[in-house]
């Protein structure tokens, strides 16, 4: 059973659903240590996509396509910038395909971490969104079965913000206040570990 | 909060539309976003583009300095916040008259993410783009990490030099050494008397006791090195010349220009106190000072506050310098 246009349409209304739902708790986790603005990032951003969904064509690279230009169009935030970023490196690697297999997953996921830490010249480690798709990737590599995809992606989410959760940011706005963000959070990794459990339904 | 204003959320839009209804002969809207102002009359065909952005609330940078002998076009954000990748592609689209495009902007986070992406977009337009980055605020980070530095009021010098080198048909390679040379060679200061509000936030960016300054603020209220007792204005001068001239030491016969900028709500009455110490010390240093500039070219909003900036020049920096330019802020014949 692979991911198609259908599948895609469900998991973006999933996932617009939750943005709405978690809209506040995202800029108060963000308002900590930034700006603030990290549900509005996220909210506008899935509007755009979900208006969109019903239009998306079936080659799965252009409507990623899609999906990362209406992140570049809704704003101008770092976080929806990167997330447009790694959806344009998952775009190019599947264009012209109709459907994506479950064991692709990893490597998919890899390509849009790599193209995320060259975009925002930061590594992994250093308590960002980049450390939550370092840990999907890994925890997904070899599988084959889309739900122990699904589940060990979730899994992924949920350990990686334990395991950086005392250790202080050092990349980002959050690195100002590293000794502050120790014990909290990062905005970033919160949100997608929303975003994952969305997609994974 | 205390403005003058309608509705928080539309501030950026209606300021826009004021801008353009004001100078009509220097500035006009650009394509869909409602976000790209572009020369009113185009640049020559086969000049190099110049183009900017970055946050809204400092002007007359970054909009301002749209103009001849100056940028080409710029994209705006909200206030204090960076413009999305896909205005700065449209911004760069504007600015391209078929030479290639420089993209000449502060070095901040969010501006660099998208400036980079917007030029992934313009790749299928087929538009040459190099990159300057400012990074000219010494109270941001030691000499050691120069590229972390902020890019405050030097982007001015850099606006005025990379116009003219562009303006007397450089090519992209010539344009962009040039400016890179007038980043690498510009360093700038700040301090603060008072915070400022960002509309869609409504309460001050930070707390500043009434009898209180920083030193090192940046252009958004980001934290600087010391905050104190308020100082003279001659005390004030010299510890910002001392931060300036220890990361760029100046020797006899050196020629530089020097821009006292108000961060907003600082008078210029304030700025001519501080000139006196500032030429002063220039000149004790054996320095002969080309082209001073005073006043409001890079704010905070409505910070009280101010900047030096120091541009060490040579001979082709001075005669960029010194070149015409034109914009509603700013002439110089």
């Amino acid at each position: 059973m692979s991911i198609d246009i259908t599948a895609m349409r469900a998991a973006i209304t999933r996932l617009a659903a939750a943005m709405e739902r978690d809209f506040e708790a995202l800029n108060a986790a963000d308002g900590a240590l930034g700006d603030g603005d990290l549900g509005v990032t996220m909210t506008r951003g899935m509007r755009l996509v979900a208006e969109g969904a019903p239009d998306l064509p079936e080659d799965l690279g252009q409507a990623l396509l899609r999906c990362a230009q209406a992140f570049t169009r809704s704003s101008g935030s770092s976080y929806g910038t990167l997330l447009a970023t790694g959806l344009m490196a998952m775009a190019k690697a599947v264009k012209g395909r109709t459907g994506i297999e479950a064991a692709e997953v990893s490597d998919l996921v890899a390509l849009a971490r790599d193209a995320m830490i060259a975009r925002g010249k930061a590594e992994t480690g250093g308590k960002t969104v980049l450390d939550s798709l370092d840990a999907v990737a890994r925890a997904t590599e070899g599988l084959t079965e889309p739900a122990e995809v699904a589940g060990a992606a979730v899994a992924a989410c949920r350990a990686a913000l334990d395991a950086f959760r005392d250790r202080s940011a050092t990349v980002g706005r959050a690195r100002i206040f590293a000794e502050k963000s120790r014990g909290m959070d990062d905005p970033g990794m919160l949100a997608m570990a929303a975003i994952v459990v969305a997609l994974a339904g | 909060m205390k403005k003058i204003l309608n509705d928080p959320t539309d501030y950026v839009d209606e300021m826009l539309a004021g801008l353009v209804a004001a100078h009509p002969g220097h500035y006009r809207l650009h394509g869909d976003t409602g976000r790209v102002v572009a020369r009113a009359t185009p640049g020559a065909a086969g000049k190099v583009g110049i183009v900017t952005g970055g946050g809204s609330g400092h002007l007359p940078v970054f909009t301002g300095y749209v103009g001849t002998g100056l940028l080409d076009a710029c994209a705006i954000g909200d206030v204090f916040a960076s413009p999305s990748a896909e205005q700065m592609a449209d911004a760069i689209r504007a600015a391209d008259q078929g030479a290639g495009v420089l993209r000449l902007y502060g070095n901040y986070g969010g501006d660099v993410m998208n400036f980079d992406m917007a030029g992934d977009l313009v790749e299928f337009d087929d538009i040459a783009c190099t990159t300057v980055v400012l990074a000219d605020d010494v109270a941001s980070a030691p000499p050691t990490e120069r590229e972390k530095r902020r890019g405050v009021a030097g982007m001015v010098y850099a606006f005025k030099i990379a116009g003219a080198a562009a303006e007397a048909g450089q090519d992209l390679a010539a344009v962009t050494r040039v400016a890179q040379k007038a980043a690498d060679a510009c360093r700038s200061v700040g301090a603060a008397l008072s915070s400022c509000t960002v509309p869609q936030a409504g309460k001050p960016t930070f707390h500043i006791a009434e009898d209180e300054m920083e030193m090192g603020m940046g252009i958004h209220g980001e934290p600087g090195v010391w905050r104190d007792k308020l100082r003279p204005a001659d005390a004030i001068a010299a510890e910002m010349m001392d931060r300036l001239l220890a990361d760029m030491p100046l020797a006899p016969g050196d020629r530089v220009s020097v821009l006292v900028n108000s961060l907003g709500a600082t008078p210029h009455e304030e700025l001519y106190i501080l000139f006196r110490s500032v030429k002063a010390r220039l000149e004790a240093a054996g320095a002969t000072i080309v082209m001073p500039l005073v006043g409001r070219y890079a704010t905070s909003m409505e910070m009280a506050g101010v900047s030096f900036t120091l541009l060490k020049l040579d001979d082709e920096l001075e005669g960029f310098l010194t070149a015409p330019c034109d914009c509603a802020f700013w002439s110089v014949a």
